[in-house]
């Protein structure tokens, strides 16, 4: 009587867990997707607002972000997140967001890119 | 071989020979000290590879009392031989080699025997017969080393960032120190260059040895660069190194050349204010100080926080604070590096924006001397 009482048990347990999994994975997905659309979101963002920036002209305020090239804003966005975009080691991360002088040159500098 | 030696006098010279010599070595005779006795002195030579150290007592030099008996030449463990020589009972002491290299060195009533090594096997110490050299007072050079190792990196990963690079023309020496974070650079007019031009990379940790065994009595010291090696003579004690190869990065557009704020202070002062706001932030994950300068309310206060612990803020004491806001934050070590090598003066600091470098120079001498420091991006 008790070992039946047991094994109907493990096997509810079971159900709950293969639902909790279903329910995990399905979590997992959708943040997934979420997730995707928030950077699909953020680059539309970018772009619109390039955009805008375009159609105002001359209008908009000169700080110093918007002077920078397209090319040199990228440049900015890897070293903010934390990688190096030097020429002497590109691509390889700033350990715990060490200033690198020479890729502030690089997406500062007053030379031509 | 046979002479006997002043033991304070050895042990000074000694002193100096062993800072190349390393515990460890890729050729175990590299751990043995080298002596060779000619006809008029007695020649020390140690080297770890990178750096060889060579110190000559010549019979002229009083205080020494060397007399020579026999000429010849050994290879003595280092340690063990400095240990004994230290721990000599009387002032004077006599080095005696023997058959098979049994070396026995008495002084007193004490009586070491050694096993020594042949001196044949010792590597040859680099042949520099450059006929020209740079003449530089040996205070100067102390000061140049001590001013520029600090931006040295430390990291093996860029060999070439660990080396001072040293560039001498037009009768001018500029020497450049950068690990990427922090920059120092110095440069000093030199009257008898002779129209000599160098383009070379000192590893920094040579550079740190050889500062150690410049001491204060000394007046000059004579420079001669070949291509892969540079020797300098101090007095009695020739000092070799290694160059490192390579390219140094142009470090001349990283200084920026307008600014857009620009304000004074004592070094003393600041230093004393970034070193209590260091206390805190060396406390938090990222090492941080924020320096917020208003020239219109005529203030500047530094910042940090820990967010466990809390935070500091103080009033700056300064002068002539020109230009436009600025709110940045910087690693408040590469700063207190920085002050100390300018000793108690007067400093501009002068900022471009809160993203790009900021430079440290001296109020009375804008041209020479020049550190710059890296800001921490925060948002």
């Amino acid at each position: 009587m008790q070992k039946e009482d047991l094994y109907d048990q493990l096997q509810a347990l079971q159900k709950a867990q293969e639902t909790q999994l279903h329910q995990l994975i399905g979590m997992q997905d959708d943040l997934a997707k979420v997730l995707e659309e928030n950077s699909e979101l953020k680059i539309e963002n970018t772009h619109l607002r390039a955009r805008l920036q375009e159609l105002e002209g001359a209008n908009g305020k000169d700080d110093d972000t918007q002077r920078l090239s397209k090319s040199r804003q990228n440049l900015e966005k890897l070293y903010e997140q934390g990688f190096h975009v030097c020429t002497y080691m590109y691509g390889s991360r700033r350990e715990n967001n060490e200033p690198c002088a020479f890729c502030l040159d690089v997406i500062y500098g007053q030379h031509q890119l | 071989m046979k002479f006997s030696i002043s033991r304070s006098q050895f042990i000074k010279t000694l002193n100096d020979v062993q800072r190349a010599i390393a515990s460890k070595a890729t050729i175990p005779i590299l751990t043995g000290l080298k002596i060779a006795v000619s006809e008029t002195g007695v020649t020390l030579t140690g080297s770890d590879a990178d750096i060889s150290i060579e110190a000559t007592i010549t019979q002229s030099d009083e205080k020494a009392q060397l007399l020579i008996e026999e000429p010849g030449n050994i290879v003595l463990p280092a340690r063990f031989f400095g240990e004994i020589v230290k721990r000599l009972p009387e002032d004077q002491m006599t080095l005696t080699v023997g058959e098979g290299f049994q070396t026995t060195i008495t002084s007193g009533t004490s009586s070491f025997n050694l096993n020594g090594l042949d001196a044949n096997g010792y590597p040859h110490l680099p042949e520099i017969d450059a006929e020209n050299k740079l003449t530089l007072p040996a205070d100067i050079l102390k000061q140049i080393i001590s001013q520029t190792v600090i931006a040295v990196s430390n990291q093996e990963s860029r060999p070439i960032l660990t080396g001072v690079h040293i560039l001498v023309k037009d009768n001018q020496l500029l020497a450049v120190a950068t690990d990427s974070h922090r920059l120092s650079q110095r440069k000093l007019e030199i009257n008898n260059g002779q129209g000599l031009e160098y383009d070379v990379i000192i590893p920094g940790k040579s550079l740190t040895e050889l500062s150690k065994i410049i001491t204060d009595d000394l007046e000059e010291v004579d420079l001669r660069i070949t291509e892969n090696q540079v020797l300098f003579t101090a007095g009695p004690i020739k000092f070799y190194s290694r160059l490192l190869e390579g390219n140094y990065p142009d470090t001349d557009r990283l200084i920026p050349h307008d600014a857009t704020t620009t304000i004074e202070f004592n070094t003393q002062k600041l230093l004393a204010s970034v070193e209590r706001a260091s206390l805190l932030s060396h406390a938090s994950q990222n090492n941080v100080v924020r320096l917020v300068l208003d020239p219109e309310a005529k203030e500047g206060t530094i910042y940090s926080n820990s967010p466990e612990l809390g935070n500091v803020q103080e009033s700056l004491a300064f002068e002539n604070l020109t230009g436009e806001k600025l709110d940045i934050s910087f690693n408040p070590d590469y700063m207190k590096d920085a002050l100390r090598s300018f000793g108690p003066t007067d400093i501009k600091v002068a900022f471009t924006s809160a993203l790009r470098p900021f430079t440290l120079v001296p109020s009375e001498d804008e041209e020479n001397f020049i550190q710059l420091i890296t800001p921490v991006r925060t948002f």
